[in-house]
Protein backbone atom coordinates (compact mmCIF):
# COMPACT_ATOMS: atom_id res chain seq x y z
CA UNK A 1 0.00 0.00 0.00
CA UNK A 2 1.13 3.65 -0.64
CA UNK A 3 0.37 7.09 0.44
CA UNK A 4 -0.34 9.59 -1.55
CA UNK A 5 -2.07 13.15 -1.48
CA UNK A 6 -5.69 12.79 -1.46
CA UNK A 7 -7.35 14.92 -4.33
CA UNK A 8 -7.11 18.75 -4.26
CA UNK A 9 -4.65 18.31 -1.28
CA UNK A 10 -1.33 20.30 -1.16
CA UNK A 11 1.29 19.69 1.48
CA UNK A 12 4.79 21.92 1.74
CA UNK A 13 7.86 20.88 4.58
CA UNK A 14 7.94 23.91 7.25
CA UNK A 15 10.83 24.02 9.87
CA UNK A 16 8.55 21.47 12.31
CA UNK A 17 7.14 19.12 9.49
CA UNK A 18 4.35 18.83 7.05
CA UNK A 19 1.57 21.46 6.08
CA UNK A 20 -1.36 20.14 4.58
CA UNK A 21 -3.66 22.04 3.00
CA UNK A 22 -7.43 20.84 1.14
CA UNK A 23 -8.58 22.74 -1.23
CA UNK A 24 -11.89 22.25 -1.45
CA UNK A 25 -12.50 21.71 2.44
CA UNK A 26 -10.21 25.23 3.09
CA UNK A 27 -9.07 23.02 5.88
CA UNK A 28 -5.12 23.12 7.10
CA UNK A 29 -3.41 20.03 8.82
CA UNK A 30 -0.45 20.66 10.75
CA UNK A 31 1.60 17.45 11.31
CA UNK A 32 4.63 17.95 14.09
CA UNK A 33 7.28 15.62 12.38
CA UNK A 34 10.29 17.35 12.54
CA UNK A 35 12.45 15.87 9.58
CA UNK A 36 11.01 12.88 9.25
CA UNK A 37 8.27 13.23 6.83
CA UNK A 38 8.95 15.04 3.21
CA UNK A 39 6.15 15.85 0.57
CA UNK A 40 8.12 12.81 -2.04
CA UNK A 41 6.53 10.36 0.60
CA UNK A 42 3.09 11.06 -0.88
CA UNK A 43 3.55 11.34 -4.55
CA UNK A 44 1.74 7.59 -4.30
CA UNK A 45 5.18 5.73 -4.96
CA UNK A 46 6.01 5.43 -1.31
CA UNK A 47 5.11 2.02 0.87
CA UNK A 48 4.78 3.16 4.58
CA UNK A 49 7.83 0.60 4.86
CA UNK A 50 9.50 2.51 2.12
CA UNK A 51 9.39 5.50 4.30
CA UNK A 52 10.67 3.83 7.72
CA UNK A 53 13.59 2.89 5.92
CA UNK A 54 14.37 5.84 4.36
CA UNK A 55 13.29 7.70 7.68
CA UNK A 56 16.04 5.66 9.18
CA UNK A 57 18.62 5.65 6.99
CA UNK A 58 18.13 9.52 7.30
CA UNK A 59 18.07 10.00 10.58
CA UNK A 60 19.91 6.94 12.27
CA UNK A 61 17.02 6.40 14.79
CA UNK A 62 16.28 2.55 14.76
CA UNK A 63 13.60 1.74 12.78
CA UNK A 64 11.36 -0.07 15.57
CA UNK A 65 11.09 3.95 17.16
CA UNK A 66 9.89 5.08 13.92
CA UNK A 67 7.24 2.42 13.37
CA UNK A 68 5.83 3.25 16.43
CA UNK A 69 5.07 7.06 15.49
CA UNK A 70 4.17 6.62 11.41
CA UNK A 71 1.55 4.47 11.51
CA UNK A 72 -0.10 6.68 13.73
CA UNK A 73 0.24 10.33 12.05
CA UNK A 74 -0.26 8.66 8.29
CA UNK A 75 -3.65 7.72 10.12
CA UNK A 76 -4.44 10.95 11.43
CA UNK A 77 -3.85 11.74 8.00
CA UNK A 78 -5.93 9.62 6.53
CA UNK A 79 -8.76 10.54 8.93
CA UNK A 80 -8.70 13.79 8.03
CA UNK A 81 -8.83 12.88 4.56
CA UNK A 82 -5.54 14.68 3.54
CA UNK A 83 -3.86 10.96 1.84
CA UNK A 84 -5.30 8.23 0.79
CA UNK A 85 -3.60 4.50 0.87
CA UNK A 86 -3.97 2.91 -2.22
CA UNK A 87 -2.36 -0.70 -3.35
CA UNK A 88 0.39 -0.58 -5.30
CA UNK B 1 -2.71 27.89 16.80
CA UNK B 2 0.54 29.21 18.63
CA UNK B 3 1.97 30.72 15.71
CA UNK B 4 5.65 30.65 18.53
CA UNK B 5 4.99 26.90 18.42
CA UNK B 6 3.96 26.94 14.39
CA UNK B 7 5.69 29.73 12.39
CA UNK B 8 4.71 29.54 9.23
CA UNK B 9 7.75 29.65 6.01
CA UNK B 10 4.96 31.59 3.96
CA UNK B 11 1.08 32.10 4.20
CA UNK B 12 -1.16 29.68 3.39
CA UNK B 13 -3.01 32.15 1.36
CA UNK B 14 -3.08 35.59 0.67
CA UNK B 15 -5.45 37.99 -0.26
CA UNK B 16 -4.45 40.28 -2.95
CA UNK B 17 -6.67 43.20 -4.12
CA UNK B 18 -5.25 43.82 -7.71
CA UNK B 19 -7.07 46.61 -7.95
CA UNK B 20 -8.81 49.70 -6.50
CA UNK B 21 -11.38 50.29 -9.67
CA UNK B 22 -14.91 49.44 -9.27
CA UNK B 23 -17.95 49.75 -11.22
CA UNK B 24 -20.08 49.47 -8.03
CA UNK B 25 -20.09 51.93 -4.68
CA UNK B 26 -21.03 49.19 -2.19
CA UNK B 27 -21.66 51.17 1.00
CA UNK B 28 -19.58 48.56 3.22
CA UNK B 29 -16.65 48.15 0.62
CA UNK B 30 -13.72 47.44 3.03
CA UNK B 31 -11.45 49.42 0.62
CA UNK B 32 -13.26 52.03 -0.39
CA UNK B 33 -13.02 51.14 -3.82
CA UNK B 34 -14.06 53.36 -7.12
CA UNK B 35 -11.38 54.61 -9.63
CA UNK B 36 -7.97 52.91 -10.38
CA UNK B 37 -5.38 54.05 -7.85
CA UNK B 38 -2.30 55.92 -9.05
CA UNK B 39 0.87 53.54 -9.31
CA UNK B 40 -1.06 50.18 -9.66
CA UNK B 41 0.94 47.65 -10.30
CA UNK B 42 1.45 46.50 -13.91
CA UNK B 43 1.30 42.92 -15.21
CA UNK B 44 4.93 42.29 -15.40
CA UNK B 45 5.45 43.12 -11.96
CA UNK B 46 2.31 40.97 -10.72
CA UNK B 47 3.52 38.01 -12.53
CA UNK B 48 7.27 38.89 -10.49
CA UNK B 49 5.35 38.59 -7.53
CA UNK B 50 3.69 34.93 -8.27
CA UNK B 51 7.12 33.47 -9.12
CA UNK B 52 7.72 34.44 -5.69
CA UNK B 53 4.87 33.06 -4.34
CA UNK B 54 5.79 30.04 -5.97
CA UNK B 55 8.90 29.54 -4.92
CA UNK B 56 7.68 30.17 -0.93
CA UNK B 57 4.55 27.50 -2.22
CA UNK B 58 1.64 29.31 -0.93
CA UNK B 59 -1.49 27.53 -1.33
CA UNK B 60 -4.03 29.56 -2.47
CA UNK B 61 -4.56 33.56 -3.96
CA UNK B 62 -7.57 35.25 -2.98
CA UNK B 63 -8.29 37.90 -5.52
CA UNK B 64 -10.69 40.88 -4.60
CA UNK B 65 -10.40 44.90 -5.00
CA UNK B 66 -12.03 46.81 -6.65
CA UNK B 67 -13.62 44.55 -9.25
CA UNK B 68 -10.54 41.72 -9.98
CA UNK B 69 -12.45 41.56 -13.58
CA UNK B 70 -11.67 45.39 -14.29
CA UNK B 71 -7.94 44.76 -15.08
CA UNK B 72 -7.24 43.98 -17.97
CA UNK B 73 -4.42 41.69 -17.54
CA UNK B 74 -5.96 39.65 -14.63
CA UNK B 75 -6.89 36.42 -17.10
CA UNK B 76 -4.05 35.87 -18.64
CA UNK B 77 -2.51 36.75 -14.62
CA UNK B 78 -4.42 33.72 -13.78
CA UNK B 79 -3.19 31.62 -16.06
CA UNK B 80 0.12 32.35 -15.00
CA UNK B 81 -0.49 31.35 -11.58
CA UNK B 82 -2.82 28.52 -12.32
CA UNK B 83 0.73 26.91 -14.56
CA UNK B 84 2.20 27.32 -11.19
CA UNK B 85 0.24 25.11 -9.44
CA UNK B 86 -1.81 27.99 -7.31
CA UNK B 87 -5.55 27.54 -6.51
CA UNK B 88 -7.27 30.83 -6.78
CA UNK B 89 -10.29 32.25 -5.57
CA UNK B 90 -11.77 35.19 -7.26
CA UNK B 91 -14.51 37.28 -5.38
CA UNK B 92 -16.22 39.34 -7.93
CA UNK B 93 -19.37 41.38 -8.02
CA UNK B 94 -20.65 39.35 -11.04
CA UNK B 95 -21.65 41.88 -13.28
CA UNK B 96 -18.45 41.93 -15.07
CA UNK B 97 -18.10 38.83 -16.03
CA UNK B 98 -16.56 38.38 -20.46
CA UNK B 99 -16.90 34.71 -21.87
CA UNK B 100 -13.25 34.74 -21.93
CA UNK B 101 -13.39 35.05 -18.01
CA UNK B 102 -16.03 32.41 -17.73
CA UNK B 103 -14.29 30.29 -20.12
CA UNK B 104 -10.83 30.58 -17.68
CA UNK B 105 -13.09 29.34 -14.93
CA UNK B 106 -15.03 26.87 -16.08
CA UNK B 107 -13.85 22.81 -15.89
CA UNK B 108 -10.78 24.60 -14.04
CA UNK B 109 -9.65 22.64 -10.94
CA UNK B 110 -7.33 25.92 -9.34
CA UNK B 111 -10.26 27.79 -9.49
CA UNK B 112 -13.43 29.03 -7.19
CA UNK B 113 -15.67 32.12 -7.51
CA UNK B 114 -17.61 34.06 -5.25
CA UNK B 115 -19.94 36.11 -5.91
CA UNK B 116 -21.03 39.08 -3.61
CA UNK B 117 -24.30 39.69 -3.15
CA UNK B 118 -25.81 41.41 -0.29
CA UNK B 119 -29.35 40.72 -0.02
CA UNK B 120 -32.06 37.43 -1.18
CA UNK B 121 -34.30 40.71 -2.87
CA UNK B 122 -33.60 43.75 -4.44
CA UNK B 123 -35.08 45.88 -2.09
CA UNK B 124 -32.62 44.34 0.43
CA UNK B 125 -29.26 44.02 -1.56
CA UNK B 126 -29.77 47.20 -3.88
CA UNK B 127 -29.58 48.94 -0.51
CA UNK B 128 -25.70 48.04 -0.11
CA UNK B 129 -24.53 47.43 -3.23
CA UNK B 130 -27.12 49.80 -5.35
CA UNK B 131 -30.10 50.31 -7.35
CA UNK B 132 -30.42 47.67 -10.06
CA UNK B 133 -27.60 45.63 -8.84
CA UNK B 134 -29.26 42.42 -7.91
CA UNK B 135 -30.74 41.29 -11.30
CA UNK B 136 -27.48 42.23 -12.78
CA UNK B 137 -25.88 40.53 -9.97
CA UNK B 138 -28.49 37.29 -10.91
CA UNK B 139 -27.41 37.43 -14.39
CA UNK B 140 -23.89 36.86 -13.64
CA UNK B 141 -24.70 33.73 -11.03
CA UNK B 142 -26.88 32.33 -13.67
CA UNK B 143 -23.62 32.53 -16.46
CA UNK B 144 -21.61 30.70 -13.92
CA UNK B 145 -24.11 27.91 -12.51
CA UNK B 146 -23.96 24.73 -14.50
CA UNK B 147 -20.36 25.16 -15.66
CA UNK B 148 -18.05 22.57 -13.03
CA UNK B 149 -17.42 25.79 -10.97
CA UNK B 150 -16.86 25.67 -7.40
CA UNK B 151 -18.96 28.60 -6.75
CA UNK B 152 -20.31 30.37 -3.67
CA UNK B 153 -22.31 33.52 -3.13
CA UNK B 154 -20.91 36.07 -0.32
CA UNK B 155 -22.74 37.77 1.67
CA UNK B 156 -21.17 40.72 4.43
CA UNK B 157 -23.77 40.11 7.42
CA UNK B 158 -25.10 43.61 8.22
CA UNK B 159 -28.69 44.35 10.09
CA UNK B 160 -30.06 45.29 6.67
CA UNK B 161 -29.96 41.74 5.23
CA UNK B 162 -29.71 39.65 8.23
CA UNK B 163 -33.49 37.85 8.10
CA UNK B 164 -32.67 36.79 5.02
CA UNK B 165 -29.87 34.95 6.06
CA UNK B 166 -31.90 31.64 5.62
CA UNK B 167 -33.38 32.95 1.99
CA UNK B 168 -29.58 33.59 0.59
CA UNK B 169 -28.85 29.98 1.59
CA UNK B 170 -31.80 28.80 -0.49
CA UNK B 171 -31.25 31.36 -3.17
CA UNK B 172 -27.10 30.05 -3.45
CA UNK B 173 -27.98 26.25 -3.50
CA UNK B 174 -30.91 27.17 -6.05
CA UNK B 175 -27.89 28.06 -8.35
CA UNK B 176 -25.66 24.81 -7.10
CA UNK B 177 -23.90 27.69 -5.03
CA UNK B 178 -22.58 27.78 -1.35
CA UNK B 179 -23.37 30.51 0.86
CA UNK B 180 -20.49 32.45 2.66
CA UNK B 181 -20.73 34.41 5.24
CA UNK B 182 -18.73 37.21 5.67
CA UNK B 183 -18.39 39.31 8.75
CA UNK B 184 -19.13 43.24 8.24
CA UNK B 185 -16.16 45.67 9.98
CA UNK B 186 -15.86 48.85 10.11
CA UNK B 187 -13.14 49.54 6.92
CA UNK B 188 -12.63 51.66 4.08
CA UNK B 189 -16.53 52.78 3.60
CA UNK B 190 -17.71 50.35 6.29
CA UNK B 191 -16.36 52.77 8.69
CA UNK B 192 -18.93 55.71 7.75
CA UNK B 193 -21.76 52.83 7.67
CA UNK B 194 -20.27 50.82 10.64
CA UNK B 195 -23.54 52.27 13.13
CA UNK B 196 -26.03 51.83 10.78
CA UNK B 197 -24.56 48.27 9.17
CA UNK B 198 -23.49 46.19 12.58
CA UNK B 199 -25.43 43.48 14.22
CA UNK B 200 -27.19 44.38 17.54
CA UNK B 201 -25.99 41.72 20.57
CA UNK B 202 -29.25 39.82 19.93
CA UNK B 203 -28.14 39.20 16.37
CA UNK B 204 -25.02 37.82 16.90
CA UNK B 205 -26.41 35.47 19.50
CA UNK B 206 -28.86 34.07 17.11
CA UNK B 207 -26.31 34.21 14.25
CA UNK B 208 -23.93 32.11 16.37
CA UNK B 209 -26.42 29.62 16.77
CA UNK B 210 -27.59 29.22 13.21
CA UNK B 211 -23.96 28.75 12.28
CA UNK B 212 -23.52 26.57 14.93
CA UNK B 213 -26.41 24.71 13.65
CA UNK B 214 -25.53 24.63 10.41
CA UNK B 215 -21.78 23.28 8.93
CA UNK B 216 -22.64 24.00 5.48
CA UNK B 217 -22.67 27.63 5.97
CA UNK B 218 -18.87 28.95 5.21
CA UNK B 219 -17.70 31.53 6.80
CA UNK B 220 -13.50 31.05 6.57
CA UNK B 221 -11.77 32.83 9.26
CA UNK B 222 -14.85 35.33 9.91
CA UNK B 223 -16.64 34.55 12.63
CA UNK B 224 -14.09 33.10 14.66
CA UNK B 225 -14.65 34.95 17.82
CA UNK B 226 -18.52 34.27 18.20
CA UNK B 227 -18.17 30.08 17.18
CA UNK B 228 -19.48 27.98 18.94
CA UNK B 229 -16.61 24.80 19.74
CA UNK B 230 -18.67 22.53 17.54
CA UNK B 231 -17.85 24.50 14.28
CA UNK B 232 -14.61 25.36 15.59
CA UNK B 233 -12.82 22.82 14.05
CA UNK B 234 -14.27 23.94 10.39
CA UNK B 235 -12.23 26.69 9.61
CA UNK B 236 -9.50 28.90 12.11
CA UNK B 237 -9.92 29.23 15.14
CA UNK B 238 -8.10 32.97 15.64
CA UNK B 239 -6.69 35.64 13.75
CA UNK B 240 -4.80 34.58 11.30
CA UNK B 241 -3.29 38.07 10.07
CA UNK B 242 0.36 37.28 9.49
CA UNK B 243 0.29 33.71 10.53
CA UNK B 244 -1.79 32.09 7.80
CA UNK B 245 -2.73 35.01 5.55
CA UNK B 246 -1.74 38.51 4.74
CA UNK B 247 -2.97 41.22 1.77
CA UNK B 248 -1.20 42.40 -1.32
CA UNK B 249 -2.90 45.87 -2.45
CA UNK B 250 -2.50 47.11 -5.88
CA UNK B 251 0.51 49.10 -5.54
CA UNK B 252 2.34 46.28 -4.39
CA UNK B 253 1.59 46.86 -0.54
CA UNK B 254 1.46 44.30 2.00
CA UNK B 255 -0.22 44.45 4.99
CA UNK B 256 -1.37 42.08 8.13
CA UNK B 257 -4.95 41.50 6.15
CA UNK B 258 -7.49 42.92 3.76
CA UNK B 259 -9.22 44.40 6.81
CA UNK B 260 -6.04 46.04 8.26
CA UNK B 261 -4.61 48.46 4.99
CA UNK B 262 -3.71 50.95 7.61
CA UNK B 263 -0.25 52.79 6.61
CA UNK B 264 0.53 52.05 10.15
CA UNK B 265 0.86 48.73 9.74
CA UNK B 266 2.19 48.36 6.40
CA UNK B 267 5.23 45.44 6.29
CA UNK B 268 6.49 47.09 2.94
CA UNK B 269 6.18 47.51 -0.74
CA UNK B 270 6.88 44.12 -2.84
CA UNK B 271 8.29 47.02 -5.40
CA UNK B 272 11.55 47.30 -3.59
CA UNK B 273 11.71 44.65 -1.25
CA UNK B 274 10.98 40.67 -1.03
CA UNK B 275 7.88 39.10 -0.31
CA UNK B 276 9.78 37.04 2.22
CA UNK B 277 11.78 39.74 3.50
CA UNK B 278 8.28 41.37 4.24
CA UNK B 279 6.67 38.15 5.77
CA UNK B 280 10.23 37.05 8.05
CA UNK B 281 11.40 40.69 8.97
CA UNK B 282 8.62 43.37 9.06
CA UNK B 283 8.17 44.80 12.75
CA UNK B 284 4.50 45.12 11.87
CA UNK B 285 3.90 41.15 10.79
CA UNK B 286 5.83 40.43 13.88
CA UNK B 287 3.83 42.92 15.98
CA UNK B 288 0.71 41.24 15.09
CA UNK B 289 1.94 37.43 15.27
CA UNK B 290 2.58 37.68 18.92
CA UNK B 291 -0.19 40.24 19.82
CA UNK B 292 -2.56 39.36 23.07
CA UNK B 293 -4.83 42.33 23.53
CA UNK B 294 -4.13 43.27 27.05
CA UNK B 295 -7.90 43.67 27.34
CA UNK B 296 -8.76 40.19 26.75
CA UNK B 297 -5.62 37.98 28.61
CA UNK B 298 -7.78 37.07 31.96
CA UNK B 299 -10.77 36.09 29.38
CA UNK B 300 -12.32 32.55 30.33
CA UNK B 301 -11.84 32.18 26.45
CA UNK B 302 -8.76 33.57 25.31
CA UNK B 303 -7.30 30.54 24.21
CA UNK B 304 -10.40 30.09 22.18
CA UNK B 305 -10.34 33.19 20.37
CA UNK B 306 -6.96 35.17 21.46
CA UNK B 307 -8.28 38.24 21.37
CA UNK B 308 -10.59 38.33 18.39
CA UNK B 309 -10.63 40.40 15.62
CA UNK B 310 -7.63 43.02 15.66
CA UNK B 311 -9.42 45.00 12.92
CA UNK B 312 -12.91 45.85 14.77
CA UNK B 313 -11.27 46.34 18.28
CA UNK B 314 -8.77 48.60 16.46
CA UNK B 315 -11.23 50.48 13.78
CA UNK B 316 -13.55 50.96 16.95
CA UNK B 317 -11.39 51.68 19.55
CA UNK B 318 -8.01 52.85 17.94
CA UNK B 319 -6.49 50.59 20.59
CA UNK B 320 -5.16 47.18 19.05
CA UNK B 321 -5.28 46.20 22.97
CA UNK B 322 -8.77 46.75 23.15
CA UNK B 323 -11.36 43.64 22.99
CA UNK B 324 -13.05 43.06 20.00
CA UNK B 325 -16.51 44.33 20.50
CA UNK B 326 -18.72 41.47 19.52
CA UNK B 327 -17.16 38.58 21.18
CA UNK B 328 -18.86 36.42 22.71
CA UNK B 329 -17.98 37.26 26.28
CA UNK B 330 -18.73 41.09 25.13
CA UNK B 331 -21.80 41.65 23.54
CA UNK B 332 -23.54 42.70 27.03
CA UNK B 333 -21.03 45.58 26.31
CA UNK B 334 -21.96 48.78 24.75
CA UNK B 335 -20.27 49.15 21.45
CA UNK B 336 -18.59 52.12 20.63
CA UNK B 337 -19.29 54.89 17.85
CA UNK B 338 -17.19 54.55 15.23
CA UNK B 339 -14.31 57.14 14.99
CA UNK B 340 -15.16 59.92 13.05
CA UNK B 341 -14.14 59.73 9.16
CA UNK B 342 -11.42 62.32 8.61
CA UNK B 343 -13.01 65.74 6.90
CA UNK B 344 -16.32 65.16 8.80
CA UNK B 345 -17.91 66.20 11.68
Amino acid sequence: MACRLAENVQVRKESWGLLFYSQHRHKVCFVKSGDWLHPQYFDGTWTLEDIIADIASRTGTPAEIIERSIPKLTQRLTANRMIVNELC
Amino acid sequence: MNYAEWPLSAPVNITWEITHQCNLNCIHCLSSSSTESPGELNLDECLSIVDQLAALKIFEINFGGGEPLLKSYFIPLLRYIHERGIVTCISTNGTMLTDEAIACFADNPLVNVQVSLDGATPDVNDRIRGQGTFHRIIRGVERLAGKNIPLSINTVVTSLNFMQLSQLKELAGSYGASLRVSRFRPSGRGRESWEMLRLTSAQLQELSDWLGDDPSILTGDSFFSISGDGRRQLGLDMCGACKMTCCIDPCGFVYPCAFMQEKEFCGGNLRDTSFRSIWDESASFNYFRHLEPAACRNCPRFSKCRGGCPAVAYFVSKDLNSADPECLINWSRDVLPAPPVEGQK
